[in-house]
């Protein structure tokens, strides 16, 4: 076997180094970004390509597919020359490598004397690209038109020369064009500084070896995830179904049916065409054919800080179908912005593919939940997007992640909040009774209770699991629903439809956002009765639950061991998975 | 300016895992004495004050003339790193018990979703209490403060049995009375245990992070506390009565008094006292702009110093928390001598962040480390004297073959020196990522300044990494593994206070009157400090942003000219501003410095040129050479060195390339230089 041009020690030099680059990119964009969304929220990304776009080292977030292409398909490859910027957030266009028109690609390459030696990306979520409502994304929204101004892959800069055309006709779409402004100007500067920081790289190692590294660095991904695919599922067809509630607009349930197939000869097929119809609403999820083998791939190779996530996951499927008009692959125009849910959904019946073949993955996460609030105050109009985090599934080596958002994604602290939004909050914190019973329980969901100081504003809301919560596997049980409330406890008392928008409230309203715990893993009578304890204590589980679920007693601040002992010994049966009561397969 | 102190001698004390250092400084004369003693990890301040009597006695000097006591701890540092504290509680606004335990809501960036897991708090929920009060975020009392609610609070904490409490209510930073009038009545209701109102330590807005801040403060109270109180009481019974003076992470030092009020600025209290000593040694070579490393066994720290200014941070983090205390502006990675190397099923290498520590320790120590370490590497490589601390300590250079050999050489299909060759070319580049962030992240270019490299291992890996930044100079100080001396020796007195704007709403009239609020707080702590008028100063800074970004800049305060001030800093460091954005004031900031007199330097003898003691192979990548081996404590001013060699001293040794030439400076540092 000939050496490799880039030896085991220059490889992990390289990725060192990219990584400190994409960090860099990172640390920028959240210091200089304008809107709330980015430098609180933190819904940004870098990724850096092969000369050929090839992803080489993306993040953990799954959700990315194949970014290079459809730039290439409209300006050719060859014709990319040194300084050029590119930008899109057409999903139709790039077949759902952005899968809604909120988030930006910019996109550049790099040059080492003249050779192309790789390609850079910064990616953001902008607060308002227009569209039907403030924040662009709607629950109303029934058409991808609703949702803002699409930008087809475009060239921003040629030979030192910004397009200002092009970035005036976007700013002038949007809302808030200073932050538009701002966000832009922030995800350029990042992508500059990507590009410069890439052709340090290549300089110092050659264009060749940083080509072999990038090369060994898909081929070791692919490998593993390959390999652990083997691992897993044994010849075969192994299926898995999951639900999401609805789009809103009266679907009722719809079903995102997986099919697995490893062939006698080895090969790999995940088969989605089964999946429900499309929908009027927007939950619509336009899935790249990269984004499963994506997803699969960051579940397979865990939290080892060695692995590299990219497009080795994809390359680890040897084929994915979707059907077109199907949920995951609906037709133009169909409406998107709500797409999340239906993603965290697609996650979860990952997982439970990876169950149903006798593998170990996580039980469900709720899906997260967000809330924009639209309105006037002091005559001034403002928008608040707000993402509440939810419970994640039970591990087979821990208990779900409690509140928490996804990857990357944080809160807008209390204190912020109330500084700069019409807002006060009356209540923060963990849901009680939310998580799915388990040895491992789910994580808890959130409760986040506004008081509305504007006049009035018109309130939009993503809650899903409510009627199809997160499902509990290996003896587990599901995780509890979320809900929204208006004026709880009082005779003005209304419950908001969980996927809607046009909903008004006025100054001095109580909105009560509850949201969805993760499911549990494990017979819950195998929970350590302290560890039941402390979550009583805690306020994350209450004392009836413990006695229902857990077969734990506690008196006061101690477990009560002669009944808790009555209780356990007296052990319900359980199946393989539970999502409201016990079943052999979800469907 | 030599020192007319009445009470001329500091002594300084550094107290490590196995042996407590103290250096006595005379300032008049700049004569120092050391003495060394094992350390007394049961009650630190038997070896604290041994060692002093010993230095004393070394010195033939009396404690009636000592005029202060210098010191560096890890106890807090430690106590949060290891999650020992003592058990404490958490009080907070009725409605908020969670806030700790979600924390910013978010799965960590560069962890994966399905493996993480949340670190654990250092408060579980089951004791946070709530107390029932609001406060608004313009000040404004929305529900009174139900006193009763307080007393229930203190209750449960002491049924909870905890040692500590930390108090952080919503707005506080604000409108802070409701906080303090609920630690006065915790203070009252629990009698011992140590109470901190999150606005002592942080009054800036986020409450997650503030009530972080205010509990490991609290949780680090009590043992901080009684240590203080055993050093001045051991002070006391060998009659010192010269004021104990212990190091902050920003780099200054400040009294007992204030130290126990909030020791969680001691947090970096370690690395700060090197960073410090650097900072001295580089003014003594007349060296302005300086990029820090210290590598120890398990990790690196690494800092930038232009023009002796030290640049504090308020994005700081210890451990798994953020503690946005001013701090120094410093990275830590997990490299360090012990750092392990390993070869993964996949076939990458990777190097730390795991470490064999002092026990095993890497395999040459003999201890039965069978891990390959980078100080293995070395071995393998010809770096290191085949014996250590003058002779105490013998390498088993065989073992370090055979591990690297074994570990990482033979899974990757290398020879054993390209194998030792790549595990240091791997933490190697680790280390210039961090010395990238704090250099090029920042704006500089790392050329323009000199690398001090110090900890026990950092000599040996000084001019690989000058090399690999484009760095052409080097200073190695007289003592780079007991730096932390030298930084207590030359500290100043330092603390910052701080106040959040209301953003958008300050004019310049509400600036100068917070600022003037500030200074007199300032003027409260000199007076506590007993700093005398002429060595008083202070700097007003300003933290400004553009309306609606994240990230705040630090703008030295110059009144209307703050907007372009904070344009000019943003262009520096971003590559470019805004000029339809509105720059706006986040945060007050007065750094304030009490200055203590400096020490008189002393200069080395001139040296009769230097002559090794022995030759040893070292295998370089450009071939094996022949390398001198000389013995530093006989170098003497001027003497010239030629590389390849190794200098070998009782606390580090220093590896200098083919390529490279040594010269001992006059106040004992050596400035290694590339020849181009």
């Amino acid at each position: 076997m000939p050496l490799p041009l880039c030896n085991a020690v220059t490889l992990e030099i390289v990725r060192g180094a990219i990584r400190a680059a994409q960090a860099e990119m990172e640390a920028l964009i959240e210091r200089t970004a304008m809107s709330a969304f980015i430098r609180e929220k933190k819904d940004f990304y870098t990724a850096l390509f092969d000369a050929d776009g090839v992803m080489a080292v993306g993040s953990n977030v799954p959700v990315f597919g194949d970014i290079c292409g459809p730039v290439f398909r409209d300006f050719p490859i060859e014709t990319i020359r040194e300084g050029d910027l590119y930008w899109y957030n057409d999903c139709y266009g790039s077949r759902g490598a952005v899968s809604h028109s909120n988030d930006q690609v910019f996109l550049a390459p790099v040059f080492l004397d003249g050779v192309r030696v790789a390609f850079v990306m910064g990616w953001a979520h902008f607060a308002d690209i227009g569209g039907l409502r403030p924040g662009s994304i709607s629950p109303d929204a029934t058409e991808i038109f609703h949702e803002g101004v699409i930008i087809p892959p475009t060239r921003l800069i040629r030979g030192g020369e910004i397009n200002q055309a092009a970035l005036a006709i976007f700013y002038r779409n949007s809302r808030y064009p200073e932050q538009a402004q701002g966000d832009t100007r922030a995800l350029m500067a990042s992508v500059e500084l990507g590009v410069a920081r890439m052709r340090e790289v290549a300089g110092r190692f050659g264009a060749p070896v940083l080509a072999d590294a990038l090369r060994q660095l898909l081929d070791r991904t692919r490998e593993t995830v390959r390999g652990r695919l083997r691992g897993t599922f044994p010849v075969g067809t192994h299926r898995f179904t999951d639900r999401i509630d609805g789009d809103g607009h009266g679907s009722g349930t719809l079903r995102l049916r997986f099919a697995l197939t490893r062939t006698a000869e080895d090969r790999f097929i995940l088969d989605a065409t089964e999946t429900d119809d499309q929908s009027p609403g927007p939950v619509n999820f336009l899935m790249n054919p990269d984004v499963p083998g994506m997803a699969l791939g960051l579940y397979f190779l865990g939290g080892d800080a060695t692995q590299v996530v990219n497009a080795g996951g994809p390359q680890s499927l040897d084929e994915v179908r979707l059907r077109e008009g199907s949920l995951l692959q609906p037709r133009f125009p169909a409406a998107l912005g709500m797409r999340g849910l239906t993603m965290m959904r697609m996650l979860a019946a990952l997982n439970g593919l990876v169950s149903v073949a006798g593998g170990e993955a996580p039980a469900a996460h709720a899906a997260y939940v967000i809330m924009l609030l639209r309105g006037t105050i002091g005559g001034k109009s403002f928008l608040m997007s707000d993402g509440l985090g939810v419970g994640y599934g039970a591990r087979s080596f821990a208990d779900g992640i409690d509140g928490v958002y996804f990857v990357a994604q944080e809160n807008y602290p209390v204190e912020f909040l109330e500084l700069e939004y019409p807002v006060r909050l009356r209540h923060y914190g963990l849901n009680c009774d939310s998580a799915g019973p388990g040895r491992w329980r789910g994580g808890c969901g959130i409760v986040r209770e506004y008081e509305i100081m504007a006049e009035e504003a018109v309130l939009a809301v993503r809650l899903d699991g409510v009627e199809n919560p997160p499902w509990g596997a290996a003896g587990g049980m599901s995780g509890g629903p979320g809900r929204v409330l208006v004026n709880p406890g009082t005779p003005q008392e209304r419950l908001l439809r969980p996927l809607s928008d046009g909903n008004r409230v006025v100054r001095g309203d109580i909105l009560r956002i509850e949201t969805g715990g993760g499911g549990g893993r494990g017979h819950p009578y195998d929970r350590p009765a302290e560890a039941v304890l402390e979550d009583v204590l805690g306020g994350l589980v209450s004392a009836e639950a413990a006695r229902r679920d857990y077969g734990v007693v506690i008196e006061g601040r101690r477990i009560d061991v002669v009944a808790m002992d009555a209780l356990r010994s007296a052990r319900p049966m359980t199946k393989a998975f539970h999502r409201g009561s016990y079943a052999d397969a979800l469907d | 300016m030599p020192s007319t102190e009445p009470r001329p001698l500091s002594v300084a004390v550094d107290i490590g895992g196995t042996f407590t250092d103290i250096t006595l400084q005379d300032s008049a004369t700049g004569r120092a004495w050391t003495a060394k003693t094992p350390s007394t990890p049961h009650d630190p301040s038997e070896a604290f004050l041994t060692g002093v009597r010993l230095v004393l006695e070394t010195a033939g000097e009396s404690a009636a003339r000592i005029g202060r006591v210098l010191h560096g701890t890890t106890i807090a540092t430690n106590l949060i790193l290891e999650n020992k504290g003592a058990p404490t509680a958490l009080v907070t606004t009725e409605g908020f018990r969670h806030v700790l335990e979600i924390g910013r809501q978010d799965i960590p960036r560069r962890a994966n979703l399905h493996a993480w897991v949340k670190p654990r708090r250092p408060v579980p929920p089951s004791r946070v209490f709530e107390v029932t009060e609001r406060i608004a975020a313009d000040g404004a009392v929305l529900t009174p403060l139900d006193e009763d609610s307080v007393q229930r609070a203190a209750e449960a904490c002491r049924e909870a049995g905890v040692a500590a409490v930390a108090v952080c209510l919503l707005h506080a930073f604000t409108a802070p009375a409701h906080e303090r009038r609920v630690a006065e009545l915790l203070r009252a209701a629990l009698p011992g245990v140590a109470v901190t109102a999150s606005v002592d330590v942080l009054p800036v807005v986020r409450e997650y992070e503030r009530s972080l801040a205010a509990i490991l403060n609290a949780q680090v109270m009590p043992a901080v506390s009684t240590y203080v109180r055993r050093l001045e009481e051991r002070l006391a019974e060998d009659s010192i009565d010269a004021p104990l003076l212990l190091m902050k992470s920003n780099g200054g030092v400040a009294g007992a008094a204030s130290i126990r009020r909030a020791p969680a600025v001691t947090a970096l209290s370690g690395p700060a006292a090197g960073v410090v000593g650097a900072r001295a040694v580089a003014a003594a070579a007349g060296v302005p702009r300086i990029l820090t490393v210290d590598i120890g066994g398990t990790s690196a720290d690494i800092c930038l110093m232009q023009g002796g200014a030290i640049n504090l941070t308020q994005r700081g983090a210890v451990g798994d928390w953020p503690l946005p205390l001013p701090m120094l502006d410093m990275v830590t990675i997990g490299a360090g001598g012990g750092s392990i190397a390993r070869v993964t099923a996949e076939g990458a290498l990777a190097v730390g962040p795991e470490s064999a520590g002092a026990n095993p320790g890497p395999a040459c120590y003999g201890r039965g480390g069978q891990r390959a370490t980078v100080t293995d590497a070395h071995v393998v490589l010809g770096h290191l004297p085949s014996s250590l601390l003058g002779g105490r300590m013998q390498l088993d250079v065989a073992a370090s073959e055979a591990v690297v050999m074994r570990e990482v050489a033979a899974p990757l299909n290398l020879s054993l020196h390209e194998a030792a060759r790549g595990i240091l070319a791997v933490v190697d580049s680790n280390m210039v990522g961090a010395l990238r962030v704090v250099s090029v992240e920042r704006g500089h270019d790392p050329r323009d300044f000199a690398l001090v490299p110090f900890g026990g291992a950092g000599p040996l890996h000084g001019c690989a990494l000058a090399a690999m930044l484009g760095i052409g100079q080097v200073l190695v100080p007289p003592s780079p593994g007991v730096l932390c001396a030298q930084g207590l020796l030359s500290a100043d007195l330092r603390a910052e206070f701080s106040r959040s704007v209301l953003p958008g709403q300050a004019d310049l009239a509400a600036i100068e009157a917070g600022f003037s609020q500030l200074e007199a707080e300032a003027a409260a702590w000199f007076a506590e400090e007993g700093v005398a008028p002429p060595a008083r100063s202070t700097e007003r800074i300003v933290l400004m942003r553009y309306a609606g970004q994240g990230g705040e800049l630090p703008v030295p305060w110059r009144g209307a000219n703050a907007a372009a001030d904070f344009a000019a800093a943003h262009r520096a460091l971003y590559g470019f501003d805004l000029p339809q954005g509105r720059a706006e004031i986040v945060t007050l900031r007065l750094e304030a410095v009490g200055a203590l007199p400096a020490p008189v330097a002393k200069a080395l003898p001139q040296g009769a040129g230097a002559q090794p003691t022995a030759t040893q192979a070292v295998h370089f990548e450009s071939g094996t050479a022949q390398a001198g081996i000389y013995d530093r404590a006989a170098l003497g001013q001027g003497d010239r060195l030629q590389g390849p060699a190794i200098i070998t001293q009782l606390d580090a040794t220093t590896l200098l390339p083919p390529g490279w030439v040594a010269e001992v400076l006059e106040f004992g540092a050596l400035l290694l230089r590339r020849l181009t």
